[in-house]
């Protein structure tokens, strides 16, 4: 007996793990949505271009345009123009698109249009980065100013990272006479850049500038100029201006170095101007639509990748094994009494068809129309068979005429009665009148009673929506609520209804 | 917190809970294959009387619709007879019958009985009414007992029952069963029967249960139901004890009757005996089960003989405390 027990609590605990198990890995891996209302930012950036084309000349816009697929789930990407080819073409990391028309005149206008979200992402890559150049040659003046500024960069400094930070501390002391050769009158974020990218380079340390835009609200913003470094594990992120270290999270790296936002030919006085907006997408449609796009997502293996009816009929199955856990919840632990374990979630299921009320309504009425036939039939002393086939028959007559009636009062909707509740509904009566016959109408009300609280409950428990998103998306649910089945098999408490009965027990000890 | 305050206070008692009968004793003790012998009560009356145990005596048997015309040939020879379904449970479905006259019956209750009457009632038996899960039955004519004397003082009608709860053998908690007006005539707690508790040593009664109440008179008679003495105690035990050996059901409970003639005879087995014999004796089957399950342990499972096992739950479970055992 103990090693059954134990056998059993292995394998409950087993049943859990596994359960527990693929939860987890669908919650932390897949990243699934927990609930189905679940929202998930999607960032749609939009870049405008504008320039004025050069009267009959072929025009040729090349804009860098954020690499897909890094941090950020890519829903959609659309290059908007009038008249305009369209190429897009990849180096060194970069994503370069190319407008090219052969004529065009007056202002022109492009658009670029990216959505992004976070959900889904890939981790950013680690494409490793040179660690060493060769130092540029510097002389006269320039070099003096640079040894000058390295010597005391050195002196305190412990590594590459810490080196940076420092140039750019440096650097940015803008009242430094040797900061300000460098510079020389230019003090612009871009110039500051190339001026500790110069300093960095005399010191062997690669850096690169890239350039960001910030995932916010916004109407108008301009790329920010970050640099960064590689410093053999990964890449690390400094703030030309402040020394700030470390991307944060809500930026996109649209391109990296050195070369312009935009490369135009036959076309002058252009301008880009970026906008963000936030929307916000259902985490379940979200999945959806990037399966469209065949991008992975956990609807692969999923109950998801049903057929639509198919996956409704699922809604409805896998609660039942739910509804079966409350019943043996309502049975062995409160002690109420059911007509067998399966009777009040089928009835739930029923409930489905009818909504709870008119379900309720209906299914006491009948019942008791059922009943009463039965006990003028047994005045009658027929026999068991005939008397149960009388019975049903009565209470298809029954509903007909509850049906015709609620449909000439105009209720038609709330008395859909279906062939489902129909079924159960005649199986409810057959074995409430068995009971009657064994236990007499006292024990009969009393199950019957305890059966309709029971579907009563089952059925709200197993159309509440968030739980049946919740079980459908989770299936390892099904395995936890097996574990605790077993583990109940081996409940051997007091139910509370025998607390009760055996009051009596304890009141004498008292006395 | 008043539930868990209970839920502890019945745990020390050592009383069982459904759960644990049924996981732990009735599971773990009755195989099932052994059920059919104590659900139908044709099979155990023929293995009692293979083996030599006093059961009231079997005029016939009705198994089909036609056999019921049979009815006034099997009852020729008899003024009173009980029908009974094969497969009843809980006392349902009996039909004493203490007289008759022409056509005419009367049931222990004085109410006349027609022969079409009585033809339906085991036409009823037949289909399955009282049967359990509603298979088709067999109606069962037998002897019927007559009380003795002793119980009539604290009884309603009927007769009462004595039902002895056996464990693998050992009997281990026994109560007396009184029908009641509302129980009409039957012996079941369900119904409205009192259960009185017997102290296993003596076969004295104690204080009674009605509907999960203590109480301490008939609600009919108004007589106190404590301090009478069963007859042939003894015997009783050691025919409750046999009824293990009969069947392997390590989980029984062995239903009595006194006849006033005939002495104790097992009327019927139950392979799923309710718990209300712990409100009749004021003491937990857990608690005493254990004493039992300690004492099996310790013995490696060997079996004793009857007297043996008698004689060891007589000293366990007086009610005046163990007995000790220089005494027996």
């Amino acid at each position: 007996m103990g090693s059954v027990k134990l056998q059993a609590r292995l394998l409950a605990v087993f049943l859990l793990l596994l359960g527990g198990g693929s939860i987890a890995y669908q919650l932390l891996v897949q990243n699934v949505p927990l609930s189905q209302d679940e929202k998930d930012p999607v960032w749609v950036v939009d870049a405008q271009v504008s320039f004025s084309a050069k009267a009959n000349k072929p025009v040729k816009v090349r804009m860098f345009v954020p690499p897909l697929g890094v941090g950020y789930t890519t829903l959609n990407e659309s290059f908007i123009s009038n008249n305009y080819g369209v190429n897009v073409n990849v180096e060194k990391g970069n994503r370069q698109v190319t407008w090219s028309s052969r004529r065009a005149e007056g202002n022109q206008y492009l658009y670029y249009r990216l959505m992004l979200t976070p959900r889904y992402a890939d981790a950013p890559e680690n494409d490793p980065g040179p660690q060493f150049r060769p130092a540029p040659t510097l002389d006269g003046p320039d070099k003096l100013a640079a040894d000058a500024l390295l010597e005391p960069i050195r002196q305190h400094s412990a590594d590459v990272e810490t080196f940076i930070s420092e140039t750019i501390k440096r650097v940015n002391e803008l009242e430094n006479d040797n900061v300000q050769l460098l510079l020389g009158s230019d003090v612009s974020p871009e110039n500051r850049a190339s001026v500790i990218d110069l300093l960095l380079a005399v010191a062997h340390i690669p850096a690169e500038p890239v350039h960001t835009l910030r995932l916010a609200e916004t109407q108008e913003q301009q790329p920010e100029l970050w640099l960064r470094s590689f410093n053999g594990k990964k890449w690390l992120y400094f703030n030309p201006l402040n020394g700030q270290q470390g991307l944060p999270e809500d930026r996109l790296v649209w391109w990296s170095g050195p070369g312009p936002l935009l490369n135009i030919e036959g076309g002058k006085s252009a301008d880009v101007s970026f906008s963000v907006h936030e929307n916000e997408m259902s985490a379940l449609q979200l999945a959806q639509s990037l399966r469209l796009k065949d991008v992975s997502s956990f609807i692969d293996f999923s109950l998801y990748e049903l057929p639509l009816p198919a996956q409704q009929l699922y809604r409805i199955l896998v609660m039942i094994p739910v509804g079966v856990m409350l019943v043996l919840f309502i049975r062995s632990l409160i002690g109420m009494e059911t007509l067998g374990t399966f009777t009040p979630v089928l009835i739930a299921l029923a409930f489905r068809e009818t909504q709870v009320v008119w379900g309720v309504l209906l299914f006491t009425s009948i019942t008791a129309i059922g009943l009463s036939v039965r006990s003028y039939l047994e005045h009658l002393k027929l026999q068991l068979l005939p008397r149960l086939s009388v019975v049903l028959t009565f209470v298809v007559i029954a509903m007909a005429l509850i049906s015709l009636l609620g449909y000439k009062l105009g209720m038609g909707s709330g008395l859909s009665v279906a062939l489902f509740p129909m079924v159960i509904l005649t199986m409810v009566i057959e074995r409430t009148s068995i009971v009657w016959e064994e236990r007499g109408g006292t024990q009969s009300l009393k199950v019957a009673l305890g059966t309709l609280v029971a579907a009563i409950f089952c059925h709200l428990l197993m159309v509440w929506q968030p739980l049946v998103y919740f079980v459908f998306t989770f299936p390892g649910v099904l395995l936890c609520l097996a574990a605790i089945m077993v583990l109940m098999g081996h409940y051997r408490g007091y139910r509370l209804t025998e607390l009760l009965r055996f009051r009596a027990m304890v009141d004498g000890d008292k006395r | 917190m008043f539930w868990s305050k209970t839920r502890k206070a019945l745990r020390a008692r050592g009383v069982m809970g459904i759960n644990q009968r049924n996981g732990d004793y009735i599971l773990r003790y009755n195989k099932r294959s052994l059920y059919p012998l104590v659900d139908d009560k044709i099979q155990t009356k023929q293995m009692a009387l293979d083996a030599g145990i006093r059961v009231p005596h079997m005029y016939g048997t009705i198994a089909t619709e036609q056999g019921i015309s049979t009815l006034h040939r099997v009852v020729e020879q008899h003024r009173d007879f009980v029908i009974k379904p094969a497969q009843g449970a809980g006392g349902d479905g009996i039909m004493v019958i203490a007289d008759r006259f022409e056509d005419y019956f009367r049931s222990a209750s004085g109410r006349i009985i027609t022969t079409e009457e009585l033809e339906h009632h085991i036409s009823g038996i037949i289909s399955g009414i009282y049967s359990l899960g509603g298979h088709r039955d067999q109606a069962l004519i037998e002897y019927r007992v007559r009380s003795t004397e002793l119980f009539n003082r604290i009884s309603f009608e009927g007769v009462p029952d004595i039902r002895i709860i056996v464990l693998k053998g050992y009997p281990v908690a026994a109560m007396l069963r009184l029908p009641t007006r509302q129980s009409q005539g039957k012996a079941n707690l369900h119904q409205g029967a009192i259960g009185v508790g017997l102290d296993l040593a003596s076969g004295v009664t104690l204080d009674g249960t009605w509907h999960n109440l203590k109480i301490e008179r008939h609600p009919d008679t108004a007589n106190p139901v404590a301090g009478l003495t069963v007859p042939d105690w003894q015997e009783c035990l050691e025919l409750a004890a046999r009824c293990y050996d009969l069947t392997g059901l390590g989980y029984l409970g062995v239903d009595l009757v006194m006849d006033h003639e005939h002495g104790p005879m097992m009327l019927e087995l139950n392979a799923r005996p309710g718990l209300n014999i712990q409100i009749a004796m004021d003491d937990g089957l857990l608690r005493r089960c254990q004493i039992i399950e300690k004492q099996l342990e310790a013995l490696k499972d060997e079996t004793r003989p009857v007297a043996e096992r008698v004689a060891f739950a007589k000293q366990q479970f007086a009610v005046a405390g163990p007995v000790p055992a220089e005494e027996e």
